[in-house]
């Protein structure tokens, strides 16, 4: 909202010295947040008033003329001018070299030179009114006309600000930061805040005072929608332009002057924040009636669009037909027209969440309806029509109210409200003497009235449509009025409660830590929602997963029930740009096959659970090292964050797994994951062309934290250890596992092998059909001594003659 | 001949120490020792001269030869040593070799920050649903029965769930601060704890718009606790996320479940409040509201508002990372590119 300086001092007198960014801040830190100050008079810089003495003809150019230009203190000058409608003795504008324009209205500023034009010098430049940007006010058919201000009473060489009054400040408020306050929404309001701030007295408007007329017909068919209805009949009226002064402040703020009797209507809402409207009197068939609409009831609005009603629209009516959409826009045909010589002039009060629900059904929001919305008071509708009816007198002295009526249905009732002022000390934190609480409350409209503790407070009408209620409203007026900045920094006291031990969350961190850090993960953040795309490729069916009902797009109703597609979705975007990475998310999933309370027993959830989700991507050659690096960083998880180890299952196949790699993830006897490689059927399907993709599943929430650190210290060897490196043939279906158990067998406290490990397999030419390579690393050592040469080779030949024995194994080398 | 001689030794020993490389030395040896060599040319004067003097000087000749000769071996020992084990155009202008390290999101890392700046002064971490009823996405947090904000264009409803009654009404949160409830609801007074985490709205996006977002709530209550103080919490927790003293400011500002309700700016850090167009030339930087918590939202957590009261504050994770790091696309959060995310390691 922008907001007129000027108009602001008709309603609270400030000091020729106030300091405006003072103003600006004081008003940011305690009302709403002003976004910017802007001076308008500073546009108009070296543009003053000039009066054309003698308009010759150009030497070299047709189109062109030559004005003798006075531009005041005695000074003639000459300016080549192309204006069509130039005249001797005609007051026009004169850009004196320095200032700056827009050349026609169009592209930057530019800074005006002296300069020849056509071979002959000109001072300046006469402009027209498109040119600095006042094409509102002087609205010009001819595109090569030039802005004539014969009118304006102002002698050559006046500054052009100051002959159009245009030496004013803009004050630019940001809407969001006043949407709780109907009373801000005009003048008035950030005048009184104004007052209140500098403890400054707010002006009255004088107040209206019907004469005895005949009864207006007006009716109110629902009073909760519409609580309040005023209805003037005013003749003696005709369109003709507003006065200049009108115009050019209606234009400031923002909104545009069209003739007297609507810029009536729309300089007392900027004033004082209420709409009216006025009606064409003789379109207007026997009586006022405030109603809802009947189902499919047609009105055209004043913008041209044409609606079909519902019966939650209040609108306007008369005898006949709807007229006006209420609180939102007057109807095309009975508002204001050319002819108009008596008005129907509405100053009225509509519900809130009415207007908000017809403005939005119909995508018709305006200045009137967004100031509804916010919940005017009806005490208001007395100040719009002072106001409005001193303007007709103004404008048209002859005018008559010829009957009058205002049917003040539900009057509002004033919130009364108690305060302990040793309560407002302790909250604050400070004690505030009672009359400056008073002065301050009472600047703003309130009643206060103190007995002993307790400070009794009436608010004002226009603050107890729901914006003041409880005490809690009082200490902020007290405290922003204040001043929020002279309240001193007072240091937290609290009662110490322990040191902060929380296991889970520090095990979350540890956990992506792990991942981020040691094994040179990234971590990804995705939507809540996947695209069915994915979906389909990762999911069998949608059984159990949630959908949104206005999702962001056609195709991403769902939301994750697991983290994968949205993690493969990575992987393909990501696939472009690296040709080996690995990601991973940490994020809630939504099971809606499972209803839980576990909060409140009435609120009935879905189960949701904290996922970690992880890609591994890379080349497709060696698909069993990527299957073996995810492997390890899960496997090695719980070692290296501190809690309950898992275990690798194979039980059950996951629907987007390959055929045969793939493990799950247990943790004792529970299920909390899976691992394995992305089937070729589903990367095609999520649009992953060249990489394989291994994917990784778990769920955080079965984690087991320790308590703290269990690993216990062991003794370095004191004799040495020995590697002893065994190659043989095996069946290609034996698996390590088997190999593992088998060499091993039960350990026992002085066996003389330690362990033993996968050091190579491999499957080739060298090897026949249906059998591996296998090498191991047997690791042979004791606690007592330095084993001989021969004591290893017994370890080593009984490893062989179990692996021959049991595997069927074929030693190679040793 | 004995001038000569002491000649010799002296010469020789400067050209040893003088020879920067083992060819050179090499040359050095066999002009002094070789057949040709000065030494030996010595060597050969010797039985030219007079019997008397020959065992003499022979034997002063062999000592020179010998000094000679123990001074190259231990010259060519130094050079070895001190010669580069590579080629000598070995270059070291080539990059360096990174180590492969991954990356935590940078919000993450944001929050982790904040999360210790809070624990540090004895707070807890919490964490609620993302899908909640409407009851404690709102009603439990004061916003009226026709607040804009619970409608379907603001909110993300489930299907199925989006009629019934405010506990039936199921949504992706609009925010965390119905979480806060959750938590007073099920501790004991005096609080102290944050609930980071992300939160989505229906709109339509741009640069400066998202519709899933992460915040990070923090609320403290307690018998009597002053705005003043809440302003001090804000103050020391900004200055050890930002290394530095941040100023803060707090003003008028409206939101349903606070009363009073503040917005809160930080001194523009890329300025230093002088004005810049991060700030717009204001020189401040809105980054969070927070306020006392409204009488009805203690009321609805089971506490007395004569009794109880706090400060919350919420603060915006995404706009503090991106000042953090001048991103200018909130998007790219969720973007999943390496290439981005690949920046804050």
């Amino acid at each position: 909202m922008k907001l007129s300086l000027n108009w602001i001092k008709d309603f609270v007198k400030l000091p020729d010295d106030m300091d405006l960014s003072r103003l600006a801040y004081d008003l940011t830190m305690s009302t709403v947040e002003v976004e910017g100050v802007h001076d308008l008079g500073k546009q108009f810089d070296g543009i003053i008033v000039g009066k054309i003495v003698e308009v010759l003809p150009h030497p070299n150019a047709d189109k062109l003329r030559i004005c003798r230009t006075d531009i005041g203190g005695g000074e003639i000058k000459e300016i080549v001018c192309g204006g069509s409608n130039l005249e001797e003795n005609m007051k026009v504008v004169v850009a004196c070299p320095g200032a700056m324009v827009r050349w026609h209205g169009e592209g930057d500023l530019v800074e005006i030179k002296n300069a020849k034009l056509r071979g002959v010098a000109s001072f300046g430049m006469i402009c027209a009114a498109v040119e600095i940007g006042l094409s509102d006010l002087f609205p010009c058919d001819d595109d090569h006309g030039i802005m004539d201000i014969t009118h304006i009473d102002a002698p050559a060489g006046t500054p052009l600000a100051k002959a159009l009054d245009l030496d004013d400040m803009i004050l630019e408020i940001d809407n969001k930061s006043m949407t709780n306050r109907p009373d801000l929404w005009g003048h008035y309001g950030i005048a009184r805040e104004i007052a209140a701030l500098y403890d400054l007295p707010l002006l009255p408007i004088e107040k209206f005072v019907a004469q005895e007329v005949e009864e207006f017909d007006v009716r109110i068919a629902d009073t909760e929608r519409c609580p309040r209805y005023i209805g003037a009949k005013i003749e003696g009226l005709y369109v003709k332009p507003s006065p200049f002064q009108m115009q050019s402040r209606i234009w400031r703020v923002g909104m545009r002057p069209i003739n007297a009797l609507v810029d009536v209507t729309n300089y007392v809402m900027l004033a004082v924040g209420q709409p009216t409207h006025a009606f064409d009197s003789d379109h207007i068939q026997d009586y006022i009636e405030v109603r809802r609409a009947s189902e499919g009831e047609v009105l055209r609005l004043l913008n041209d669009k044409e609606l079909a009603l519902s019966t939650d629209d209040l609108v306007i009516a008369d005898a006949k037909e709807a007229v006006a959409l209420a609180g939102v826009m007057g109807g095309a045909k009975d508002s204001i027209l050319p002819e108009t010589e008596r008005v129907i002039l509405e100053v009225a009060n509509f519900e809130s969440k009415g207007v908000r629900r017809t403005a939005l059904r119909y995508d018709n929001r305006t200045e009137a309806s967004s100031r509804y919305e916010k919940a005017i008071d009806p005490e208001r509708c007395d100040q719009a029509l002072s106001l409005a009816m001193a303007l007709f007198k103004e404008l048209y002295p002859e005018m008559k109210v010829t009957a009058f009526k205002d049917v003040y249905a539900s009057k509002l009732e004033r919130k009364e409200i108690d305060v302990e002022l040793s309560w407002l000390e302790r909250r604050l934190g400070k004690r505030i003497p009672n009359e400056v609480i008073a002065g301050k409350l009472g600047i703003m409209g309130y009643e206060v009235s103190f007995d002993g503790d307790k400070m009794h407070v009436v608010v004002p009408t226009w603050r107890s449509t729901g914006d003041v209620s409880i005490k809690a409203d009082i200490m902020e007026e007290v405290a922003r009025m204040y001043g929020y900045e002279n309240f001193e920094a007072t240091a937290i006291t609290t009662s110490f409660l322990g040191a902060i031990n929380q296991l889970d969350w520090d095990l979350i961190r540890r956990v992506k830590e792990y991942m981020a850090f040691r094994c040179n993960m990234q971590e990804i953040f995705t939507y809540p929602w996947m695209s069915d795309e994915f979906v389909n490729a990762i999911l069998p069916d949608t059984e159990g997963t949630l959908a949104l009902a206005t999702p962001p797009a056609p195709d991403e109703k769902y939301v994750r029930s697991t983290l994968l597609p949205n993690i493969c979705k990575a992987v393909q975007k990501n696939e472009r740009n690296f040709d080996e990475f690995a990601l991973f998310e940490e994020a809630q999933i939504f099971n809606g096959s499972k209803t839980v309370c576990p909060y409140d027993e009435n609120e009935k959830l879905p189960l949701q659970e904290r996922h970690l989700g992880c890609a591994f991507a890379g080349k497709a050659d060696d698909i069993a090292a990527l299957f073996r690096a995810a492997k390890g960083i899960i496997g090695d998880m719980p070692r290296y964050t501190h809690m309950e180890s898992f275990t690798f299952k194979k039980d059950e196949k996951p629907y987007w797994a390959d055929e045969v790699v793939w493990l799950n993830i247990y943790l004792g006897d529970k299920k909390i994951g899976d691992l394995g490689l992305l089937s070729k059927k589903a990367a095609l399907a999520c649009g992953i062309k060249v990489l394989s993709t291994v994917l990784v599943e778990l769920n955080m929430d079965a984690f087991v934290p320790f308590k703290s650190r269990t690993n216990r210290f062991e003794h370095l060897p004191e004799f040495p250890m020995n590697d002893y490196d065994l190659s043989f043939l095996v069946d290609r279906s034996v698996k390590w596992e088997d190999i593992y158990k088998t060499v091993l067998g039960k350990k026992s406290e002085g066996a003389l092998l330690k362990d033993v490990k996968f050091v190579d397999e491999y499957m080739g030419k060298q090897v026949p059909e249906g059998k591996k390579s296998v090498t191991i690393r047997l690791v042979i050592g004791s606690g007592e001594k330095t084993l001989t040469g021969a004591e290893i080779e017994t370890v080593a030949n009984s490893a062989i003659k179990k692996l021959s024995k049991v595997l069927g194994a074929d030693i190679r080398s040793k | 001949m004995k001038d000569k001689l002491e000649q010799l030794l002296q010469d020789g020993s400067a050209q040893i120490a003088a020879a920067q490389s083992e060819s050179a030395l090499q040359e050095v040896k066999v002009a002094l020792l070789g057949k040709q060599g000065a030494v030996t040319a010595l060597l050969k004067e010797v039985p030219k001269l007079d019997v008397s003097l020959r065992p003499e000087m022979g034997k002063a000749v062999n000592t020179v030869k010998n000094a000679l000769s123990e001074q190259i071996e231990a010259r060519r020992e130094e050079l070895k040593l001190k010669a580069s084990e590579i080629s000598p155009d070995f270059d070291c202008t080539l990059p360096g070799i990174s180590p492969k390290i991954g990356g935590l999101h940078p919000i993450t890392q944001m929050c982790y920050d904040l999360n210790d700046a809070f624990r540090s002064m004895g707070f807890e971490v919490f964490s609620g649903p993302e899908v909640c009823s409407e009851y404690f996405a709102f009603d439990n947090l004061n916003f009226p029965p026709n607040h804009p904000a619970r409608e379907s264009m603001d909110t993300y409803w489930l299907e199925g769930h989006d009629k019934g009654s405010a506990y039936e009404k199921l949504c992706l949160r609009p925010h965390l601060t119905g979480d806060s409830v959750r938590y007073m609801q099920t501790h004991k007074p005096p609080f102290r704890f944050v609930y980071p985490g992300r939160v989505y709205r229906n709109e339509t996006t741009d640069a400066r718009h998202e519709r899933a977002f992460f915040q990070y709530e923090a609320l403290i209550v307690d018998k009597d606790f002053t705005f003043t103080a809440g302003k001090v919490m804000i103050k020391s927790i900004l200055s050890k996320v930002f290394g530095k003293d941040v100023p803060v400011r707090m003003r008028a500002g409206f939101f349903p479940f606070v009363e009073p309700g503040f917005e809160i700016d930080m001194g523009c850090l890329v300025c230093g409040g002088k004005g810049c167009s991060v700030c717009k030339n204001v020189g401040w930087i809105e980054i969070m509201p927070g306020g006392t918590p409204h009488p009805n939202v203690l009321r609805s957590a089971g506490l007395d508002p004569d009794e109880y009261t706090g400060f919350y504050v919420n603060i915006s994770l995404d706009r503090l990372v991106m000042m953090r790091y001048g991103v200018d696309d909130v998007r790219l959060f969720h973007s999943t590119d390496l290439r981005f995310l690949d920046q804050f390691k």
